[in-house]
């Protein structure tokens, strides 16, 4: 893909977002100037954007949508939920477009229809007063009336000819094309555009509307309509009125209304009819080409011939080492052989073909040059003899490759350029115009602040980072081995020094590649008030989502990861927290709820809360369901509290919806967010009011490449505890242990600990190993809600280390969330305290 | 100048473009008996054909193209 189109693509989906969150705020604030202002820029530039490449299917949508916003800035029309309703359709329809593109790098031509329709919901919404502007709705009732396309006026000459045609099995179609009146504006000239239809027959202009007095007439307003025969395929013809289908009309030309255009011919014709060819087996030539004109339009045409061969020439001596020589070669190879073609020379173009077909392979444009040369004088003069014999044909008989030479002829003085801007732009390259062409240019000059960088490439510098930090722990190891074994004290403290520098620059730089990798929690955020709009619409309620501390950085990933755990709680919040309004006016509550999601950084942890004033959770209820469904016992259920049970919601199958709705209820939801945040080391908690309201608080580490690690030894092996887990590290007396039934069990700080032996969970067959004071290492770890203490052999410093995951067979082993490489060249093992507790 | 103003006829050349439509409408408001020229037009912009079309514009000589001679014949010497 070239880079014009990914930066167009990325550009196109921010642009996309933002309209989407204005037409949110919109709805709160739905006079305030500034917003449309805003908004009518953004929809703006996107068009403007979608119009530098051929996806006109995205443009109508965004030109409608413009034109509506534009309504709406001027006050003509209110803002209104269902016109945000539309547009918001019509960007998820843009965004539908862009992954098209991203996909295939074009639209499917299926999408034309879709994006008609969709422009037209949006122009629908524009006033009466619109019927004097060019929307659709307004022109089409001017001719859908008429049946029968007005065939009389094709002259009688051309019109035997036409049925001549048709009766040897020729297809033909009627266009009515109906220029928008401001046309002229967007730098069209209808009448180029008929005169090039493909498969052109014949044509006239006509006034669509009765012309003015010349004193009145305003030039820059098109009162013309083209009415055309054209022979080309239906899709053909689609594909070049792609810009403006709703201009255009087109109809299958049945031969019969040839025949029966004039009435007393056609009733004179009638007996022939079976026998057309008999009848009308003489054409008569077309009255208005004179001989003359056409003997000169042969000159003129082999002239043209003459000027696109010698631009195929040159551009066949450019360098064809170059990336893009083989696309050239392609395009030079494309033109040659529609000239073969058109010529009627078919010998030389299956030789064209072979020849093309090594060139590509080779790579080296030599050799059809080469051809081109010897094959150049019989092309034209074979050219020449065609046109000659088919002269009395009439004007666009032969249009297939006359837009090709209308952009060859053109480009003569850059053959370069129209070869390879390729023959369907040399046409748009003559239209647009120098002034704006220059600003385009500008424009992409200009905005390079800030950099967008593959996420790939940070993720690398990160793992660098990550491993000079941990390399740079070896130099201290380094500086005792130079002191112990060599006794070179000097050296010793001069790699200490050496090593204080670099674990200040390591330490920096890891600082850096973190904050290049924080993120925002807008991020995750500004989906919400559309999730929060829609969904609330759906189930009928009226909330007010308040969105507290976007500003809140955190690592990408867990950004990320946030995001649907975020969406869960906020759809289960809507669905069973949030009461319908005749409930909550009921209860005495304002009607329209609201629904606070808030985050905020506490230590180096982020904190987001999602609280809404719905109708709590009841704890009995929950705790019930829970016991029903088996996932607690009867005990649990007696001495559970309130607190507890309300963070029953999480555990896994439980659902206290009475229907399972599209929305939620199916008992999946809260489980997923808990393993989701759980994977992220983070924790969540509910607490909740009933009848008040409830209240999910997430936490997650700021940062996920940094783990804080507590080594602990068992049985002469070093183990690593993350920190988040240990909540103390206490010594114990070997006395003060008490048996409970089966299990160990100490008082701490007033409150029954239970106790595990580290190698008893490891299945290590030592015991733990006691002081000289015959005091026990007891690990105070939070598992979930419970406190329980790890009996070990010792306490090591506390680092900071990058944790690698297992890969592999190894990621079975689920006692260890993963290993890290100490500064010594060893691995240390990290405990997953959830899963061996 | 793709349109030559000449004491009684205008002589188009080329491409005639959408900015020529202005000075061909005052052109041809100031001087309605005036011919037009278009012996060496090879397009001209729907604005001009349509002041040609309003203007009743008489024509000296047709286009050489014989295409656009069709064009322009039947459009400005439109059926009774």
């Amino acid at each position: 893909m070239n880079p014009l189109l990914e930066q167009f693509l990325s550009e196109s989906r921010e642009f996309s977002q933002g309209i989407g969150e204005k037409l949110m705020q919109m709805e709160d604030a739905p006079s305030d100037q500034g917003l449309i202002n805003e908004l009518f820029r953004l929809v703006h530039t996107l068009k403007g954007n979608s119009g530098l490449f051929t996806f006109p299917e995205m443009t109508r949508v965004l030109h409608a949508g413009e034109d509506l916003l534009g309504l709406v800035r001027n006050g003509e029309i209110v803002y209104s939920r269902e016109l945000a309703d539309r547009l918001l359709d019509a960007m998820d329809f843009v965004m539908a477009l862009c992954a098209d593109i991203e996909a295939t790098e074009q639209i499917d031509a299926s999408r034309a229809q879709d994006s008609k329709r969709m422009a037209e919901s949006l122009r629908a919404l524009m006033p009466a007063v619109e019927s004097e502007s060019p929307a659709p709705v307004a022109i089409k009732p001017t001719f859908v009336p008429i049946e029968l396309p007005p065939i009389a006026e094709v002259p009688e000459a051309t019109r035997k000819e036409i049925l001549h045609q048709c009766h040897q099995g020729d297809t033909l179609h009627w266009i009515c094309y109906a220029p928008v009146k401001e046309c002229f504006f967007q730098g069209d000239d209808p009448f180029f555009s008929a005169r090039q239809t493909p498969g052109l027959v014949w044509g006239n202009a006509e006034p669509s509307e009765p012309l003015p007095p010349l004193a009145e007439l305003d030039t820059y307003r098109c009162v013309l309509e083209f009415h055309l025969l054209a022979s080309a395929p239906l899709e053909e013809l689609n594909e070049y009125f792609r810009y403006v289908p709703d201009q255009v009309r087109i109809v299958q030309v049945d031969p019969q209304w040839l025949e029966l255009a004039e009435p007393e011919l056609a009733a004179a014709l009638h007996p022939a009819s079976n026998h057309p060819q008999g009848a009308l087996d003489k054409p008569a030539s077309p009255g208005q080409t004179p001989g003359k004109a056409s003997a000169e339009s042969t000159q003129e045409q082999a002239a043209a011939l003459d000027a696109i061969l010698s631009a195929q020439q040159q551009i066949l001596t450019l360098d064809d080492s170059t990336d893009w020589g083989i696309g050239r070669l392609k395009a030079v190879g494309t033109v040659l052989l529609n000239i073969a073609t058109a010529a009627g020379v078919h010998d030389i173009a299956s030789e064209l073909k072979a020849v093309l077909a090594e060139c590509l392979t080779s790579g080296q444009n030599s050799l059809l040059l080469l051809w081109l040369e010897g094959s150049k004088e019989q092309l034209i003069a074979s050219y020449a003899a065609k046109l000659e014999s088919a002269a009395p044909l009439k004007p666009g008989a032969d249009p297939p490759h006359k837009p090709k030479e209308a952009a060859a002829g053109e480009a003569v003085p850059a053959p370069s350029l129209a070869a390879e801007d390729g023959v369907k732009f040399g046409r748009r390259v003559v239209d647009i115009d120098g002034i704006r062409v220059g600003r385009r240019a500008e424009d992409i000059l200009i905005s390079t602040r800030t950099l967008k960088v593959d996420q790939a490439k940070i993720d690398r510098l990160m793992n660098l980072i990550g491993e000079l930090a941990v390399e740079k722990n070896a130099l201290p190891y380094l500086a005792q081995r130079a002191e112990t074994q060599f006794g070179v004290r000097e050296l010793a403290r001069e790699i200490k020094s050496e090593h204080s520098v670099i674990n200040r620059i390591a330490d920096e730089m890891q600082d850096a590649i973190m904050q290049v990798r924080m993120m925002a929690v807008s991020f995750v955020f500004q989906r919400f008030p559309r999730l929060v709009r829609d969904t609330s619409r759906k189930l009928g309620k009226e909330v007010q989502l308040v969105l507290e501390g976007e500003q809140t950085e955190a690592d990408k990933n867990i950004i990320e990861s946030l995001a649907d755990p975020l969406i869960h709680i906020v759809r289960n919040s809507l669905d069973h927290g949030l009461e319908a309004p005749e409930v909550r006016r009921a209860c005495g509550k304002r009607e329209t709820g609201t629904l606070i999601i808030r985050a905020a950084q506490e230590a180096d942890r982020v904190v987001i809360e999602i609280t809404d004033d719905g109708k709590g959770i009841d704890p009995a209820v929950i705790k019930q369901k829970a016991y029903e469904k088996g996932l607690i016992d009867e005990t649990t259920l007696e001495k559970i509290n309130d607190r507890e049970a309300v963070n029953l919601i999480f555990a896994a199958g439980l659902s206290t919806a009475e229907v399972v709705s599209d929305l939620s209820g199916r008992g999946v939801g809260m489980d997923v967010v808990r393993t989701a945040v759980e994977k992220l080391n983070g924790t969540v908690v509910v607490e909740s009011e009933l009848g008040k309201g409830t209240t999910i608080r997430i936490s997650l580490p700021l940062s996920m490449a940094v783990t804080q690690v507590m080594i602990i030894e068992s049985d002469g092996q070093l183990f690593g505890v993350p920190m988040d887990n240990v909540v103390e590290t206490v010594r114990v007396p070997r006395s003060n242990l008490r048996t409970i039934k089966q299990s160990l069990t100490a008082v701490l700080r007033g409150r029954i600990v239970p106790l595990k032996a580290l190698n008893a969970l490891l299945g290590i067959s030592a015991g733990p190993r006691a002081n000289s004071e015959d005091e026990l290492a007891v690990l105070l770890v939070q598992s979930g809600s419970e406190v329980l203490g790890i009996l070990v052999d010792g306490f090591k410093e506390t680092i900071g280390l990058i944790q690698k995951p297992f890969a592999g067979f190894l990621s079975n082993l689920s006692a260890y969330s993963g290993s890290a490489l100490m500064g010594d060249g060893s691995v240390l093992m990290i405990l997953n305290i959830r899963e061996i507790v | 100048m793709p349109i030559e103003y000449k004491k009684s006829r205008a002589v188009f050349h080329g491409v005639v473009s959408v900015e020529e439509a202005e000075g061909l409408l005052e052109w041809l408001q100031s001087k309605p008996s005036t011919k037009v020229d278009l012996a060496s037009c090879s397009h001209l912009h729907t604005a001009n054909l349509q002041v040609l079309m309003t203007a009743r514009a008489k024509v000296s000589s047709w286009p050489a193209n014989p295409q656009l001679h069709a064009w322009l014949e039947s459009a400005l010497n439109p059926k009774p």
